[in-house]
């Protein structure tokens, strides 16, 4: 390699990402053991493997192996109906969760700024926290019925108790020097709130909408699982009734897999729009 | 010239008393005049600043800058922080851009008026670094440059050195010194450090505590310009006399106030 090569090269290494750099960038392999990565994959396959073994000893018809489960899983993937399924779950996930944002994220940034509010709406902010959700099902379900109306409800209040609070928590720790600062440089009220208030509070507001979506997911499955039997619950809850273990366990294979999707778009969002806060040790809930 | 005439400020205490911050303080700061304020921890000289600045009202009296009343914060005067103040998420350019944003200023003009006093600070090649990657006297840099990009007529300094180290510090005095000897505008500069208001100022207003009211204002009789050669002045008879007087004063004000730690 020429020198000019080896400048080249050294210019188009990765940029963009923020924070003090030690010393010399890791090797390709050096990243890789460095990274997570390969010991999930090392305990996943001793998971894989220990379960394959238990199932094979002394399983019987409701403890599927890890190869039946992975084929019943790739099963369920081509079929209609796990599609079909997931389509109608998702309809209520999608909706209940976009109205937990859409009235979360607003409730918690004014919560946050007006204390005084606090008053109001801490005690429900607190039944929304320790309600055992599945008790208000049925509740739901005898006000709304069993259509997707209920589910979607249900989503949104499951999910959107993470969303308010970690908004709320968000303007509350923006610095009030910054409040002060740009108020001496003239700051509307609505200045405040565009330039000083939401970028501060931005990444504690997407740490909320990713704790927010796992609580979704969850939220969606037990509505389906308890009451409404419809869909991915509605699914479980038919394998179960054939005794259809490896179908059981692919259904519940594929909402985690779901799940994990979903939080790591979430995780992927957070790191893209507020990079800047990844290295601030004031990050509270992580 | 900012004219301030009988200012009160007064205000309820954690115990439910009424504290005086400022009492009857009269002040007149000349166009283009450094001025320093000097005081013990308690007199009330952040509150002045920000009574100038139009950040929060006071009870009495009045605060007038070039014929205008003082009724909030206003384009003429910008103001430099002790914590420096500078938001986390920006770049160095968009935080000395800031202010010139609030007020509407199109991006091109913007960034072109943030790069040249990001030359001005010394700070050329980290337009796009973020607060975290400087250091305290870097990011103090970008406060002071940010409150330059607007023009001010007025620069209001709240103890901006405060926070960052001795050796920086000098560097940051000696730096602010020939900005002013070339940018020409009036400054109040608070500090608890006597050394600096007198390298700095061009007279010291020298405050008292419970309640704040200004005890003294202290001609500085030493030259200008004075970045050229600061050790040669800080060696000099009359900025060593100055000091010292600042101090028996600033002594006899503790003594007043804490007879028994200053006795014992």
């Amino acid at each position: 390699m020429t020198l000019a090569a080896a400048d080249r090269a050294a210019r188009r290494a990765p940029r963009g990402r923020s924070g003090p750099r030690t010393g010399k960038q890791p090797g390709a392999l050096g990243r890789l053991l460095g990274s997570s990565l390969p010991y999930q994959l090392v305990t996943f396959v001793a998971f894989a493997a220990a379960w394959e073994v238990y199932a094979t000893v002394w399983g019987g018809l409701l403890i599927p192996s890890f190869t039946e489960t992975v084929h019943a899983t790739i099963g369920l993937l081509v079929s209609a109906e796990l599609w079909a399924a997931m389509y109608v779950s998702n309809q209520a996930l999608a909706l209940g969760f976009a109205i937990a944002v859409l009235i979360g994220v607003p409730a918690g940034i004014v919560l946050g700024r007006f204390r005084w509010l606090e008053r109001f709406a801490d005690v429900y902010l607190n039944i929304l926290l320790v309600t055992p959700m599945a008790a208000i099902i049925p509740l739901l379900v005898m006000s709304l019925g069993f259509g997707l109306a209920s589910r979607v409800v249900l989503v949104a209040i499951f999910s959107i108790v993470m969303v308010v609070v970690n908004s709320r928590a968000g303007v509350r720790q923006v610095d009030p020097s910054l409040i002060e600062m740009a108020r001496s440089f003239g700051a509307t009220e609505r200045q405040i709130w565009t330039r000083v208030l939401l970028p501060g509070a931005m990444p504690a507001i997407m740490t909320g909408i990713r704790l927010g979506v796992g609580r979704a997911v969850t939220g969606m499955v037990i509505v389906e699982l308890l009451m409404v039997s419809a869909a991915l619950g509605g699914l479980i809850l038919e394998y179960r009734g054939l005794f259809k273990a490896a179908s059981l366990y692919g259904t519940i294979v594929i909402i985690l897999a779901e799940a994990l999707l979903l939080i790591s778009a979430a995780r992927w969002a957070e790191r893209r729009l507020t990079g800047w806060a990844q290295t601030d040790s004031a990050r509270s809930a992580r | 010239m900012i004219e301030i005439r009988g200012l009160g400020k007064s205000f309820v205490g954690q115990d439910g008393g009424t504290v005086e911050a400022l009492h009857d303080v009269d002040l007149d700061v000349v166009e283009n005049e450094f001025l320093t304020v000097l005081g013990p921890s308690g007199c009330g000289k952040t509150t002045l600043l920000k009574c100038i600045a139009g950040l929060i009202p006071w009870n009495e009296g009045d605060i007038v800058i070039d014929g205008t009343p003082v009724r909030g914060p206003g384009p003429d005067r910008s103001m430099v922080f002790q914590n420096f103040a500078l938001l986390p998420w920006a770049t160095v350019l968009d935080n000395v851009g800031f202010g010139l944003r609030l007020r509407g200023v199109g991006r091109a003009e913007r960034e072109e008026r943030a790069r040249s006093l990001i030359d001005v600070v010394g700070l050329s090649g980290f337009e796009t670094k973020r607060p975290h990657e400087l250091s305290g006297g870097m990011q103090q840099r970008v406060g002071i440059a940010r409150a330059l990009a607007v023009q001010p007529s007025v620069l209001l300094m709240d103890e901006p050195f405060g926070a960052v180290d001795e050796q920086t510090r000098r560097l940051l005095q000696e730096e602010l010194l020939s900005i002013w000897e070339q940018h020409r505008l009036t400054v109040v500069f608070i500090t608890h450090s006597m050394e600096e208001a007198v390298l700095l100022g061009d007279r010291v207003v020298l405050m008292s505590a419970r309640p704040g009211r200004i005890a003294e204002i202290v001609p500085v009789p030493l030259q200008r310009p004075r970045s050229n050669d600061v050790g040669a002045l800080e060696r000099s008879g009359a900025y060593v006399e100055i000091t010292a007087y600042l101090w028996d004063r600033l002594r006899e004000m503790h003594e007043e106030h804490r007879p028994s730690e200053v006795a014992g």
